[in-house]
């Protein structure tokens, strides 16, 4: 617990791993982008039927919460995912705590949510949590594809949402020791994401691409 | 009167997966032909395409196992959504599993393989339409049926037409003279229901060529005349080659014998560039 709470742990994650892990979270994700569009080069029928109309289209319809049938059959999962997404991503780059930290090292600044409104942003993060993982283990066709791997991708981005709303009100830990442990799940989600399937984050736009424009061609549509 | 209810059977992986017993030469006698070399060998083959295809290796590091495109599947609707049905089950119960285990399956586990890639997915891409990602499941199934079929596991059917394709290049054993003799044969039917019916035969320069299915001049001649009146009374300046390939169903494609199928597409093409026609009209 001392050296949880202690303020050399503190250095090293916030001046020496937070390094690390923007640089394999950035470089990964480069290097596994640029994999698959090299290997998707390769391939005889994926290029020559990219569109760009097309893939906009199928991107709308999938990030605009109930334009794609699959949304309109499932409300509420569909609100459920949205809330989780928008709240996943927005949350830390706006968070006022995150701000100062990037202001401190560089003296840049940018828009910050109240904090109030950030507290609710990581509830709602914590609870949509419970959800998939309630999801995972009752609904039927969602358990029997389940494995070891996605409760850890699940435990990967619920700790650092779930320690931060606890170190933000103090609360089960010392601030110092949740503190540390909020910035060490922070990094170790950086750093999974370009190596697990939590990087769909960036694939998504690419597999929606060659999706939405293979159904182009076979004048339909994949929404 | 009493009915002999024949056992269930239920998987040895995958205690969910019931089915009622479902016998085919093709699956069940082709497999004791196979040996765990030769298993591991083929399905090492055709997974180790997947370090150099994007359509093969997105979807596998992309799915979060959501189980949303379980509603697109009529499989999965029509048997009480039974999760073993969903799209993404059938790819867990047969490519997952195969990657997992790095190939190192027995025969049994083959067979049940085969019955789910080839009896309980139609390849249709509903899955895909449902799919937040848009992911290729069929792909990795016909990568799954593609082990299968060079295991030899194949429904007997299927791999029946598909030998039918090899060595007639239609699927039904049809000899050409049997095609020109039924097109001619229908042509007088029709012509006795309608003035100047006529089925051009191997018309070079006509607008449309139409290609039937197999089934069409082997079972269902009937609707080679059916075809003849819509297409003269519609006025359409149309011909039916003569020669192969004249059958565009593709079971090739349908069990991924890569070879087969390109013969068959290649042929299609081919006799229309021959015909030098500006339509190709296919059954369907």
């Amino acid at each position: 617990m001392e050296f949880l709470s202690s303020t050399a742990l503190y250095n090293i994650l916030r001046f020496y791993l937070i390094w690390v892990a923007f640089a394999v979270f950035i470089g990964g994700s480069a290097y596994k982008i640029r994999e698959l569009i090299q290997l998707a080069k390769k391939e005889k029928v994926v290029f020559p039927y990219i569109s760009l109309k097309d893939t906009f289209k199928s991107l709308l319809h999938w990030l605009v919460p109930f334009a794609s049938r699959n949304w309109r059959l499932r409300p509420v999962i569909t609100t459920v995912t949205f809330l989780f997404h928008i709240c996943l991503v927005f949350t830390p780059i706006f968070l006022l705590s995150h701000n100062i930290l990037w202001y401190e090292s560089w003296g840049i600044t940018w828009w910050t949510l109240s904090e109030g409104i950030a507290d609710i942003m990581a509830l709602i993060v914590i609870f949509a949590c419970i959800f998939f993982l309630l999801r995972r283990i009752f609904a039927k066709e969602v358990r029997f594809v389940t494995f070891a791997s996605d409760y850890i991708l699940l435990a990967i981005t619920f700790l650092p949402f779930f320690t931060g709303f606890l170190a933000y009100h103090q609360w089960l830990l010392p601030h110092k020791a949740m503190l540390n442990l909020h910035i060490l799940f922070g990094e170790t989600m950086l750093i999974a994401i370009p190596f697990t399937r939590l990087g769909h984050m960036f694939y998504f736009f690419l597999t929606r691409s060659f999706m939405g424009s293979q159904f182009a061609f076979w004048h339909s549509r994949d929404w | 009167m009493a009915v002999a209810v024949e056992e269930k059977v239920v998987s040895r992986e995958f205690k969910e997966y019931i089915r009622d017993p479902n016998r085919d030469i093709g699956i069940d006698e082709t497999i004791k032909r196979l040996t765990p070399e030769k298993i591991e060998k083929t399905i090492n083959s055709v997974l180790n395409l997947r370090k150099n295809s994007g359509r093969f290796l997105a979807p596998l590091e992309t799915c979060i196992h959501c189980g949303l495109c379980a509603p697109a599947c009529q499989w999965y609707l029509s048997n009480d959504k039974d999760p073993t049905y969903a799209p993404v089950a059938k790819v867990r119960m047969t490519l997952w599993e195969m990657i997992k285990r790095n190939g190192k399956v027995d025969a049994e586990f083959i067979k049940q393989c085969a019955r789910i890639v080839f009896t309980e997915c139609n390849i249709c891409h509903r899955c895909s339409m449902y799919c937040p990602y848009g992911l290729d499941l069929t792909y990795q199934i016909g990568m799954v049926r593609r082990i299968c079929f060079l295991l030899g596991v194949v429904p007997q059917f299927q791999m029946d037409q598909d030998h039918s394709y090899a060595a007639t290049l239609n699927q039904v054993w049809l000899s050409q003279n049997d095609w020109l003799d039924s097109v001619q044969w229908q042509e007088e039917e029709a012509g006795a229901e309608l003035k100047n019916l006529r089925i051009p035969i191997d018309k070079e320069g006509a607008e449309v060529a139409w290609f039937p299915l197999g089934a069409e001049p082997k079972t269902g001649v009937y609707h080679i005349a059916r075809i003849a009146k819509i297409m003269n009374v519609a006025g359409i300046d149309w011909t039916v080659p003569a020669a192969d390939v004249w059958d565009s169903a593709n079971m090739g494609m349908f069990i991924r014998d890569f070879v087969t199928m390109n013969r068959i597409v290649r042929g299609l093409f081919e006799n229309a560039f021959r015909l030098r026609v500006k339509k190709m009209v296919l059954t369907e």
